[in-house]
């Protein structure tokens, strides 16, 4: 890196140095143009070698310069090698003191420990000395109780012994008492055997006597005895006596006993069976009434029956009597249905015969009428008959009158006539009576005709509302059986998929269940991965901003290898040396531009790439300056002015210095010379 | 056991469907791969060998509902038993294994003692719970399961047990199992799973 900055810094010197020679080149190119006098040629290489002089002079302090520069730098490297050198040393020497440091701190705790655990040994120690110092304490206390204890036992000791002297004394005066009562002793029981012996002698007396007495009483007592005995026997003689009567007795009562005992036993039989045969008998009445309710029953039944086979044969003689094949109710429905049909016949048949009827009526009505009306007219026709015969036989029977009296012949043809008309009367009286009765009859059975076709009609109504209602019951039934069923499936359906009645059941289960305790892990796992990410994603944005190492929560945690610990302080110290040379440069840089303002009176800047701006230290106006723009390859030298403001009002030395002389040294001189020249006039 | 006894009393068929269960809820986890095949054992039962976990947590798991299982069948209170299998993900029930009781409280000592064809008929219903495998539809998503019971509804629920919805799947085909019986005790085998879409 040194190398690359003394590289740069060489490159700019050289170029300045190009810069400042170039000038020269250029101007001593141009010498030989101008050979007016020699005055002029002395001046002209006077001021050259003066130019010259200079040139040479600062280039030498240039070279000067740069040579101390180059110094500088080389000493601040020695400088910094030496520094860095240093610094090593001096952290090797800090690491040596910090790790004996902490060698020094470590035996100082192991120092600090050992002298605790003295300290604790001491102390220790301490405590048992108090502790055994106690003790003989204790021990001193105990002998000295004990050697109190031991005067005191002495002591009593003493007293012991004259105790035990005066007890023998006193032990030999009892025992001397004792022998003289022993002396006593045995004449008492020389005495008391005397009294032994009589004792006895008197014990035996007594014995006797009351042996004596004993005897005596028992000889009462057997006597007593021996009297009642003689009693009892004398009762029971009198009891042998009624016995004896009685015994005469036993053999009748043994058998007595006998045919008492045979018959308890038949009794008890007897009873047995009386019980056997009162349930037989409850059995019996029960299945009597059984049987009775049977046969009422059966009764009823076969009177059912009766009916059934009376109705049977009555069906049966119905389709007998209808001269019918009836053998099933189909056949009866089949004839029925028949029957109907031929009901409609008839009753088609009925309707045109009531048709014809009518007509027939009306018919009748009419020829009534017309017979009527005949009859009136026979009749008046008759009776205009009979009165024109009358009249005749009456003119006749005048006729014959006047000539003869034929009046009983007349009054017996008059009342023939009038018997014949009264005959004739009677006739159609009694036709007219049967006309009548006929004309009753015929509204009778019109009737009756009529009633009957109402009654068919009302039955052929029900008829086909019954079937009617029939057809739709039959429907609705398939529906309802198709209903079930689909309803059944579904029922099927939903116990396989696993469906239940609330009412009736319910569901349970563990609460620690496999599943319960899975989605809790899983959902656990989702929240930590969760977390994780949060964190990856924090630190790679801390990453990506930082860029460096970032000392929180978000470093990595894989350690830092070594590599990347030397490249990051090569790139460090790097940073710093660019960072120093910056500064030296910038310094160096600042140096040479004041001196060069001070020496030419020009501040020159670059303000575009190529184009450098000059400022005159006699200029009236900060604005003054002159521009000058490089031209042809870098480091060439060849420059051109610019028009600005400034050079404007410098047209005439334009012209002269640079038109005619381009020499800019010597235009920009003479700039130089005319601003100060104003500046000390003005 | 009831084999050596002349006919099966209550308790005995009692024992034999919550025995029949434990071994038929092991069969459906080791089938349905809910529990991985590696913590399964083989055993021998009904003469034939089955597999049984060995998951502490779910050993005593099973425990817990089989005895209080096998209480119930005693008290004939219980109608139904239903495993439930739940994706994890969706919380959506993919399967539901069910078992309808019916008890004979009526019933009367038969002369034979008829455990072989018990036995016969419950090797029949797990050899076919067996075969379900081939039409069900894969199970991808982790899985749970859980154990429901259906009892009557005035039943006292014990202390650890709560009340639960009957978990019913959402558009299901069901298909029925064969049943056994033991005279007291008859077990209707079905089960239900989740239509799936086939596109």
């Amino acid at each position: 890196m040194d190398d690359m900055e003394d590289t740069t810094i060489f490159s700019t010197l050289k170029s300045f140095k190009s810069l400042i020679s170039g000038p020269d080149h250029s101007l001593l190119e141009t010498e030989p143009a101008y050979g007016r006098s020699d005055l002029q040629k002395l001046y002209t290489k006077r001021v050259e070698l003066e130019e010259a002089a200079e040139r040479v002079r600062s280039h030498t302090s240039l070279l000067q310069l740069t040579q101390e520069k180059q110094q500088m730098e080389l000493s601040h490297k020695r400088a910094r090698i030496e520094l860095e050198k240093e610094a090593h040393s001096s952290s090797r020497d800090l690491q040596r003191e910090i790790d004996r440091n902490r060698e020094l701190l470590l035996k100082i705790r192991r120092l600090e420990e050992r002298e605790e655990k003295a300290n604790q040994a001491l102390n220790e120690q301490m405590e048992n000395n108090k502790a055994l110092k106690r003790n003989l304490e204790e021990l001193h206390k105990k002998a000295n109780v004990k050697d109190s204890k031991l005067t005191e036992a002495d002591q009593m000791i003493s007293e012991l012994k004259d105790e035990t002297r005066r007890l023998n004394q006193k032990i030999q005066i009892q025992e001397s008492k004792f022998s003289t009562q022993n002396l006593e002793i045995q004449a008492l029981q020389e005495q008391l055997d005397v009294q032994r012996k009589k004792y006895q002698d008197v014990s035996q007396r007594y014995q006797n006597l009351q042996s004596s007495h004993s005897i005596s009483t028992e000889s009462e007592l057997k006597m007593k005895e021996l009297e009642r005995r003689l009693a009892l026997q004398e009762q029971d003689s009198v009891i042998v006596k009624n016995m004896k009567s009685e015994m005469v007795r036993l053999p009748e009562l043994e058998r007595e006993i006998k045919r008492l005992r045979e018959e308890n036993c038949f009794l008890r039989e007897t009873k047995e069976n009386n019980s056997l045969l009162k349930e037989e008998t409850e059995g019996l009445r029960k299945k009597l009434e059984r049987v009775e309710r049977v046969m009422e029953e059966k009764l009823k039944a076969e009177l059912e029956k009766e009916k059934l086979e009376q109705e049977l044969q009555a069906w049966e003689n119905i389709g007998q009597a209808a001269g019918l094949n009836i053998r099933k109710p189909e056949d009866l429905s089949r004839e029925v249905i028949q029957i109907q049909q031929r009901e409609l016949n008839l009753k088609q048949q009925n309707y045109t015969l009531n048709s014809r009827l009518k007509q027939m009526l009306l018919r009748v009505a009419a020829e009534n009428k017309k017979n009527e009306q005949q009859q009136k007219l026979e009749m008046l026709l008759d009776s205009r008959r009979e009165r024109d015969g009358m009249r005749a036989i009456l003119e006749s029977y005048d006729s014959e009158l006047a000539t003869s009296e034929y009046s009983p012949q007349l009054m017996f043809r008059v009342k023939e006539a009038e018997d014949m008309l009264q005959k004739v009367q009677a006739h159609n009286t009694e036709m007219e009576t049967q006309l009548s009765k006929a004309q009753e009859e015929a509204g009778s059975f019109k009737l009756q005709v009529q009633m009957v076709k109402m009654t068919l009609y009302l039955y052929t109504c029900m008829c086909l509302f019954f079937r009617q209602k029939i057809e739709e019951l039959e429907a609705e039934r398939q529906r309802l059986e198709e209903q079930n069923n689909i309803l059944e499936m579904r029922l099927e359906r939903h116990n396989l998929q696993g469906d239940y009645d609330p009412v009736k059941t319910k569901v349970i289960h563990l609460q620690m269940n496999p599943t319960s305790i899975a989605k809790q892990q899983h959902a656990e796992e989702v929240e930590q991965l969760r977390l994780e990410c949060q964190l990856l994603r924090d630190r790679i944005r801390k990453i990506e901003a930082g860029g460096g190492v970032t000392k929180d929560d978000t470093t990595l945690i894989i350690p830092p290898s070594q590599e990347i610990l030397d490249l990051r302080k090569q790139m460090e110290s790097a940073e710093l040396k660019n960072q120093r040379l910056k500064e030296v440069f910038q310094k160096k840089i600042q140096e040479f531009r004041t001196a060069c303002y001070v020496l030419t009176g020009y501040q020159i800047d670059i303000t575009v790439e190529n184009q450098y701006r000059l400022t005159s230290v006699y200029a009236e106006h900060m604005e003054d300056s002159l521009l000058f723009k490089s031209t042809g390859p870098v480091g060439s030298g060849s420059m051109q002015l610019l028009e600005t403001d400034f050079s404007r009002t410098l047209t005439g030395l334009v012209d002269l210095h640079l038109f005619h002389q381009k020499s800019i040294p010597v235009f920009l001189s003479a700039v130089t010379i005319e601003l100060f020249s104003r500046q000390t006039v003005t | 056991m009831s084999k050596t006894l002349k006919g099966i009393t209550l308790k005995g068929s009692a024992e034999l469907v919550a025995e029949f269960f434990s071994f038929g809820i092991n069969s459906i986890l080791y089938q349905r791969g809910i529990y991985p095949a590696e913590t399964f054992t083989r055993v021998t039962q009904y003469d034939m060998s089955l597999q049984l976990t060995t998951d502490a947590k779910l050993k005593n798991y099973l425990t817990n509902v089989i005895s209080q299982l096998k209480e119930w069948l005693f008290d004939c209170t219980v109608q139904k038993l239903v495993v439930v299998i739940t994706c994890l993900e969706t919380n959506e029930v993919l399967e539901r294994w069910q078992f309808d009781l019916e008890c004979d409280k009526t019933f009367f000592l038969p002369d034979q003692c008829k455990y072989e064809s018990i036995q016969e008929e419950i090797r029949s219903v797990i050899r076919q719970i067996t075969a379900t495998v081939t039409f069900l539809p894969l199970l991808e998503t982790a899985c749970a399961f859980d154990l429901l019971i259906y009892t009557d509804k005035d039943l006292e629920v014990p202390e650890q047990w709560e009340e639960s919805g009957p978990q019913l799947i959402d558009q299901s085909e069901e298909v029925r199992l064969r049943s056994f019986t033991t005279t007291i005790h008859k077990v209707n085998s079905m089960v239900a799973y989740k239509r799936t879409n086939s596109t």
